[in-house]
């Protein structure tokens, strides 16, 4: 008995020691945190790059685009991450931290562009919205319809409601939960913009910006748009089961699965890749990553892996990334992120 | 007994009958008929050069008074039966006598209990050689669930009474000897020792107490559990193993206290009622309590 | 109840007690009859609801354990396979390469692209191993079954119907043809999907394997169990043998009782405070995953424990103590191992509870891409069920079905355990 529990003692002291003394050592592989929407374009550069080279393959977390940019901005070091992945550019804020904490060398990588759509299930018509229904079909609080710059709850039960040409079916939209850097794109891009269009909601943005930004990005909360996880597998397997609601989520799900659901039309534009990539289709988003330049030389293989991701067999129209879904960039903004990543740029915030 | 201790007795028996509120004494034989207040034993106490004694030993299991002011005499070779109605204290007081009532939280135990002069509730007595000395065989037989060997050699083993495999083999073999039981599980000392009788569950849970040659062997009830052939074979070891041990035995049964017992002490709700010969106690009780309780008029 | 009588000396005499009870009877049999069929009827709701997750996971992940995989004739061309330089080489290239002889009549750069899409990427590494463990293939012609794209794979398990237009399908109408021409050559099959038990994870689905998820989950555990099984036991033998009942034993118990009831994101939480930001031990490391399941699973352990001592009879104890054994004595001679089976449920309880676990993994960084698989207790790793909910958010269809069949790999792993604390159980248990 005593000596099982000398044992034990002696193992849980290596371990203890083992583990410090790993944590010390350099790190020989390449840690990258950040957004879920960018991790699986991240993930398949990462796993080409860890197949055709010699270096480990990259750990890839997905904490979501705040949370990676404030591991990211915690500091230099091993400890800390190399990389972060983004779904927006970083915030002045989140910039400011990282100075503050020494991290003063950051390169922005633009990579591509995701499109979000809102889908139906095949069995339907596919619905042809503008952003202006999906402000008025989704918002908390929408302009009284009777006039006057005056906001009700929102009133609206069915899309005919909203617009005489849309279907008279019930309203009813899964989406993202507003942990989701999607949803946040998504109130940004599509209901911001269509709150825009009323004229006396665009004024508001230069006098009270808090009340502009309640109006904007606040969804309703009466059941008409369910939070259906961070999920999107799951959100396009409701969808085939209820044909009248339609879902939120990121192009690369109605690419995969464009056989059973097909996208809304936004403004006239509907959500294909070609409508994507030449910005035709207003609710899409550009991604980023961020390079801290101070771990370039010191973990190995970093330099090879921004290779792999600028490359053109990567990134470009014809890369295994757009395979993937993501929606590359012209020609002219690649090759200049492309030189930027080469000549070692680094971020500046005024 | 000698004529001394009578003396003291007899005084006693006179001072119970001044103090006592409601004493009733039989005019022709000067026997206390019935002393409800009476807290004064009746009978002889004390023994010559007594192996444990008690002494004004009161027990409290939180504020009740399971032991009210007991003395008494354990002497060397005999054996001491305890008798009475259930929940007198009879159980409590033999646990005291090797501190088993220690492991109990809320008991509380004041006066002295000697064990060869010294008080083994004194601070600096260390329970564990204490227990060495004076075993205990207990109510329900609780054998461990090990072999028949193992056992019997698990108190030499701790106590580091053997040297080595020999010694231990002859170790357990005289304890199960001396327990009566060599003969009929010689043969199977690796088997478990649950997989026994009642009765030689009972006699192996005895040579596991005197495999390490305890002075005093206390048991509490070791008849109870068991039917009248395996009783009787108990009580022939008992008999035998007097020889070599002091013993104190609780028993329900007052046919097992006159058969295997030199002296018996009668306790009743805590109080220690009379004590005496064995022979004296059931042909003829002093107190009319003990009468009561022999005669079967309650108990 | 309800035909009891006003109190009648007459009546009482001459009905009978036994006629009484038998009055009674049949009441008494229905009342009994009742609740054995309301015990039948929680059986089998709660065993149609298991065999409706069985049917579905099962239905949904047994077709994962099959892959397709397609003959190419692989020419090891000497030309791009030159010696000095075999690491490097343009092992794509010879996959191409062998599609292009296979469909010669192919032409034009969308086409040719489309044809290369059969073979999953997977083959070029494949053959890259083969040729790097015997260079004497080059100069050969070889035929080599490599694995299909997870579209192809798909398709031939008949998840992509043929019947829709073709542009809503992943698979274009010249691809079927160039399949269906293969089927011909019997050139495709299904084999068995040796890439899903032996392989890291991968954002090809036809690569992905859970491995390293399950290597990742055996170091936690052992980092969990080596952890919390000996403070556990010390921690509940020390409660309930040697502490004094008091009020800081009451607060401790109540403390440990609440800490088992607490989410476990919160333990992932104090993780990440304690082990990462104050110690600095590396992120998404194994030892820090253990560490944290390990505060997770000790107060299941002490309670599994604690309840298990206090089931070993009394009897045995003052037995032990009645020899002269110590209190340390009696414990670790005698009442640790009797109540070591429910000591060993508990723990394999808590372990089983610590395997399923992804909540607090979250926080320290297990939730991660990790391809390589881990050999140790600091390499960056991930676990089963982490590994089930990356798949299950995975835009690829191919995904859906290896994330139950990683589903069914945890079941199995779950019930081996479980059937692990019964043996042990009926191992360990004495009567006394």
């Amino acid at each position: 008995m005593l000596s099982k529990t000398i044992i034990t003692l002696t193992v849980i002291a290596f371990l203890a020691t083992a583990g410090v003394a790993m944590a010390g050592s350099a790190r020989d592989y390449i840690s990258i945190v950040g957004s879920s929407t960018v991790y699986p374009f991240a993930t398949v550069v990462a796993e080409q790059f860890g197949k055709t080279t010699s270096f480990k393959t990259p750990k890839i977390e997905s904490t979501g685009s705040g949370g990676g940019l404030k591991l990211f901005c915690a500091g230099v070091g091993v400890e800390h991450p190399d990389i972060t992945n983004a779904s927006r550019r970083i915030k002045k804020s989140e910039y400011d931290k990282c100075m503050a904490n020494g991290v003063d060398g950051v390169i922005e990588v633009k990579i591509g562009y995701d499109g979000i759509v809102m889908a139906n299930a095949k069995k339907t018509a596919p619905m042809k919205l503008t952003r202006k229904d999906i402000f008025l079909a989704l918002a908390k609080d929408v302009p009284d319809p009777n006039g006057g710059e005056k906001l009700i709850p929102n009133p609206y039960k069915t899309w005919k409601d909203v617009n005489p040409a849309l279907p008279a079916n019930k309203i009813e939209v899964l989406g993202p939960p507003p942990t989701s850097g999607t949803r946040d794109a998504f109130v940004e891009l599509a209901m911001e913009a269509g709150a825009k269009k009323f004229s006396w909601i665009k004024a508001m943005k230069k006098k009270d910006k808090k009340m502009y930004k309640a109006i904007c990005h606040t969804v309703r909360e009466d059941g008409a748009y369910v939070e259906a996880g961070e999920n999107d597998n799951l959100i396009v397997q409701k969808l085939n089961a209820n044909p009248k609601a339609l879902g939120i989520f990121g192009f690369s799900f109605l690419d995969q699965n464009s056989d059973t659901i097909q996208g809304s039309l936004v403004d006239g534009v509907p959500p294909t890749f070609d409508a994507i990539a030449d910005g035709s289709y207003p609710v899409s988003r550009p991604l980023f990553f961020y390079v801290k330049k101070a771990h370039v030389d010191v973990i190995p293989g970093m330099k090879a892996y921004l290779a792999e991701f600028t490359a053109e067999k990567a990134w470009g129209p014809d890369g295994y990334l757009a395979d993937k879904g993501m929606i590359p960039m012209p020609d002219a903004e690649r090759r200049k992120f492309a030189t930027d990543v080469k000549g070692m740029q680094s971020l500046m915030l005024k | 007994m000698d004529a001394p201790l009578e003396h003291t007795d007899d005084s006693r028996i006179a001072k119970a009958s001044t103090v006592a509120s409601e004493t009733v004494k039989d005019q022709s034989s000067g026997r206390i008929l019935y002393s409800r207040d009476s807290r004064e034993t009746v009978g002889e106490t004390f023994v010559d050069n007594p192996r444990m004694s008690c002494r004004n030993v009161d027990v409290y299991y939180d504020d009740k008074h399971a032991i009210k002011n007991v003395s008494l005499d354990i002497g060397r070779n005999q054996v001491i039966a305890m008798i009475g109605p259930s929940g007198c204290g009879k159980s409590t007081i033999l646990r005291c006598l090797n501190r088993m009532n220690d492991t109990i939280d809320i008991c509380r135990v004041s006066g002295e209990i000697l064990l060869d002069g010294v008080n083994i509730y004194d601070r600096h007595i260390d329970v564990v050689p204490l227990r060495a000395r004076v075993g205990m065989v207990f109510q329900k037989p609780n054998p461990f669930p090990k072999s028949i060997y193992d056992n019997v050699a698990y108190g030499p083993r701790i106590h580091g009474l053997a040297q080595n495999k020999a010694e231990m083999d002859e170790l357990v073999e005289t304890s199960l000897r001396k327990a009566g039981l060599w003969e009929e599980v010689k043969d199977r000392l690796d088997q478990p020792g649950t997989g026994l009788s009642g009765g030689q569950q009972q006699r192996l849970c005895i040579a596991r107490t005197i495999a390490v040659s305890p002075e005093v062997i206390l048991m509490d009830e070791p008849c109870s559990a068991l039917d009248p052939i395996a009783t009787s074979i108990i009580e022939d070891l008992i008999d035998e193993l007097k020889q070599q041990f002091s013993i104190a035995i609780v028993t329900h049964s007052m046919q097992q206290a006159s058969r295997v017992s030199q002296r018996t002490a009668y306790f009743h709700l805590g109080d220690l009622i009379e004590v005496g010969e064995t022979a004296q106690i059931f042909t003829n009780p002093r107190h009319q309590l003990t009468q009561d309780y022999i005669t079967g008029r309650f108990g | 109840m309800n035909n009891r009588r006003p109190p009648s000396t007459g009546t009482r005499s001459s009905r009978k007690a036994i006629d009484i009870v038998n009055a009674g009877l049949a009441r008494r049999y229905r009342a009994e009859k009742r609740f054995r069929f309301y015990g039948m009827a929680a059986i089998a709701a709660s065993l149609v609801f298991l065999s409706i997750l069985f049917i579905s996971i099962f239905g949904k992940g047994y077709p994962a354990f099959q892959q397709t995989y397609i003959q190419l004739d692989i020419f090891f061309d000497p030309d791009i396979l030159a010696r000095d330089a075999l690491t490097t080489a343009d092992y794509p290239g010879l996959v191409k390469q062998s599609l292009r002889r296979m469909f010669p009549d192919v032409e034009g750069r969308r086409d040719k692209r489309m044809l290369y899409k059969i073979a999953s990427t997977g083959a070029a590494y494949q053959i890259r191993n083969l040729v790097l463990d015997d260079p004497d293939v080059i100069g050969k012609t070889i035929g080599i079954w490599v694995p299909a794209d997870d579209d192809i794979d798909m398709f031939f398990k008949g998840h992509i119907p043929r019947d829709v237009p073709e542009s809503e399908r992943r698979i274009k109408d010249r691809q079927i043809a160039w399949i269906d021409h293969l089927i011909k050559e019997q050139r495709i099959e299904k084999h068995f999907n040796r890439i899903l038990l032996t392989a890291g994870d991968s954002r090809e689905p036809e690569l992905a394997g859970i491995w390293g998820a399950v290597m990742g989950s055996f170091y936690t555990l052992l980092v969990t169990l080596l952890l919390s099984f000996p403070i556990g036991i010390a921690a509940a033998v020390y409660l309930e043998e040697f502490a004094p009942k008091n009020k800081w034993t009451d607060l401790i118990e109540v403390n440990i009782n609440n800490l088992a009831a607490v989410p476990s994101i919160v333990f992932g939480l104090l993780g990440l405070a304690v082990f990462l930001n104050f110690f600095g031990l590396p992120r998404s490391a194994p030892l820090v995953g253990g560490l944290v399941l390990t505060l997770m699973t000790l107060p299941t352990i002490i309670i599994a424990s604690r309840a298990s001592l206090q089931s070993v009879p009394p009897s045995i104890r003052e037995a032990a103590l009645g020899i002269g054994a110590s209190q340390m004595q009696m414990v670790a001679h005698h009442v640790l191992p009797l109540a070591m089976p429910g000591i060993l449920t508990g723990t394999i309880i808590g372990m089983a509870r610590a395997l399923g676990e992804s909540a607090p993994l979250l926080m320290i960084g297990m939730v991660a891409f990790i391809v390589d698989i881990p050999g140790g207790f600091t390499d960056p790793s991930t676990v089963l069920p982490v590994q089930i909910f990356l798949w299950a958010d995975s835009p690829e269809r191919a995904f859906v079905e290896r994330t139950s069949a990683a589903t069914m790999v945890l079941l199995a792993f779950l019930i081996v355990m479980n059937a692990a604390a019964v043996y042990l159980r009926k191992r360990f248990e004495r009567r006394w």
